[in-house]
């Protein structure tokens, strides 16, 4: 039996969660919301994290109803992310780990995010399409590693989507994907956008300067585009949110697609932020049903960013025998999901 | 290492916890991350007994200045976690008097 705390704070999520045998103990999470029009800042996101991490920790310790003393292993997040934030949450395990006088494990943020997934929807071999503000991968499993089959080339989808919920000003809160979501439900009319797959990637920042342009036409001035786009009467920006969406998710099923082809799958797991859009779980899931397939998601407790998954994760480690010299509790910026060595699946 | 020019600036922080065991505590808490590379700064923490001493030396001001603000940030971080946590695995009796402190700064800048 493994009983395990974890902390999450890569991005502008700050979150504790305790897992014991699989079995869901508590999940506390708070973000950090920017103005509209803004996005979220290294150094003031790691100042909103500490003001609020030790609160989180004491309230899942309440909500799981145990002491510290009954941990196995204290989990937080290694990275990839923002060193800063990161920083706030290793230094707090770190600290908690030795005070309570338990092992320390540092989690990759995409292996938690995977294992989650697989944990909560019980998909065993699925293929996984990873994406968040951060990260657009499509992973497949073999060999004891989490191979990367795909991936964006510059932004992730979810920078896309805030970046443009940032041109609109849109509100943050909840977050600016959802409030896209929302907005692109009252749009019908599809205005073109470039479509950009390459290979098994996927590209992203050309189609956010075009649409920046037909939602702004003064910011990036491109005299050809702009006459164009004013014979052809306004673009709302309900409209807008609608093709983008439309867009983005089509190439992200294709690539998707074309991984389950290539491994002979019929499974496929959302996870990330991005991957509680509704609109992206259902253009996946007719694809799904084309290929007599699967579709596995869950929901935002679990998708987004948040400390239960890295307890997990870090539990699955524990189990498996995986142990972290204390002096390797560093933070790093960049840490690529095939770099784990995957000591807990023995298919 | 960073190199570090002949004439260095320097700074000693000398800081007291209540016992022995949680200065060691913030002692490898904060060992752990070292300062980046382009920050020319060196940076050595050592313990003796309840007292942490770290020292800095830096090529410029502006980047000492960077590297003890963000030192600061982590010990504060660290020690109101240990204010927080800490009476479960420490004697009772240490919690009342449980501020680790700056008890002195001397600064050869």
């Amino acid at each position: 039996m493994v009983c395990s705390l974890g902390i999450e704070g890569s991005a502008n999520k700050i979150g504790v969660g305790i897992i014991r045998d699989g079995e869901v103990l508590a999940n506390v999470r708070r973000t950090y919301i920017t103005p509209p029009g803004e996005g979220f800042l290294p150094n003031t996101t790691a100042k909103h994290h500490r003001e609020v991490i030790l609160t989180l920790v004491e309230e899942s310790l309440k909500e799981a109803n145990i002491k510290p003393a009954d941990l196995d292993v204290v989990c937080y997040t290694k990275g990839p992310g923002m060193a800063p934030p990161l920083l706030v949450g290793a230094i707090v395990a770190r600290t908690l780990a030795l005070l309570w006088k338990k092992p320390l494990m540092g989690v990759n943020h995409c292996i938690g995010h995977i294992e989650m997934g697989r944990h909560i929807t019980g998909a065993q071999n699925p293929i996984i399409l990873y994406v968040s503000g951060g990260n657009t991968q499509v992973i497949a499993y073999s060999n004891k590693k989490y191979r990367i089959f795909g991936e964006t080339i510059d932004i992730a989808v979810g920078n896309c989507l805030d970046r443009f919920a940032r041109i609109l000003k849109l509100p943050n809160d909840p977050s600016p994907g959802y409030n896209i979501e929302q907005m692109a439900k009252n749009g019908s009319k599809y205005i073109k956008l470039p479509y950009v797959v390459k290979g098994m990637d996927v590209s992203f920042s050309g189609i956010l300067s075009h649409i920046e342009e037909l939602a702004d036409p003064t910011k990036n001035p491109n005299k050809r585009k702009r006459t164009q786009e004013a014979e052809s009467s306004e673009t709302k920006p309900a409209d807008l949110c609608f093709s983008l969406q439309e867009t983005i998710f089509a190439m992200l099923v294709e690539i998707t697609e074309r991984a389950m082809a290539h491994c002979g799958s019929n499974e496929v797991l959302i996870v990330g932020g991005v991957g509680c859009n509704e609109r992206l779980q259902k253009m996946m899931e007719i694809m799904c049903e084309e290929r007599g397939g699967k579709l596995f998601a869950t929901d935002e407790r679990y998708c987004i960013d948040n400390g239960l998954m890295i307890a997990h994760a870090g539990a699955e480690m524990f189990k498996s025998g995986t142990r972290m010299p204390f002096e390797e509790s560093f933070v790093t910026q960049r840490y690529r999901t095939d770099e784990v060595l995957v000591t807990w699946r023995d298919d | 290492m960073p190199q570090i020019s002949a004439k260095p600036y320097e700074s000693t922080l000398n800081l007291s916890f209540d016992t022995p065991e949680l200065a060691e505590i913030a002692y490898r808490v904060l060992s752990v991350d070292k300062e980046p590379r382009r920050n020319f700064v060196q940076k050595t923490l050592s313990l003796e007994l309840d007292v942490l001493v770290v020292h800095f030396y830096a090529d410029q001001v502006k980047n000492l200045r960077t590297a003890i603000s963000s030192f600061f940030e982590a010990l504060l971080l660290c020690q109101d976690t240990i204010k927080q946590f800490g009476d479960a695995a420490v004697e009772p009796e240490a919690q009342e008097e449980n501020n680790a402190g700056a008890q002195s700064s001397t600064d050869s800048a």
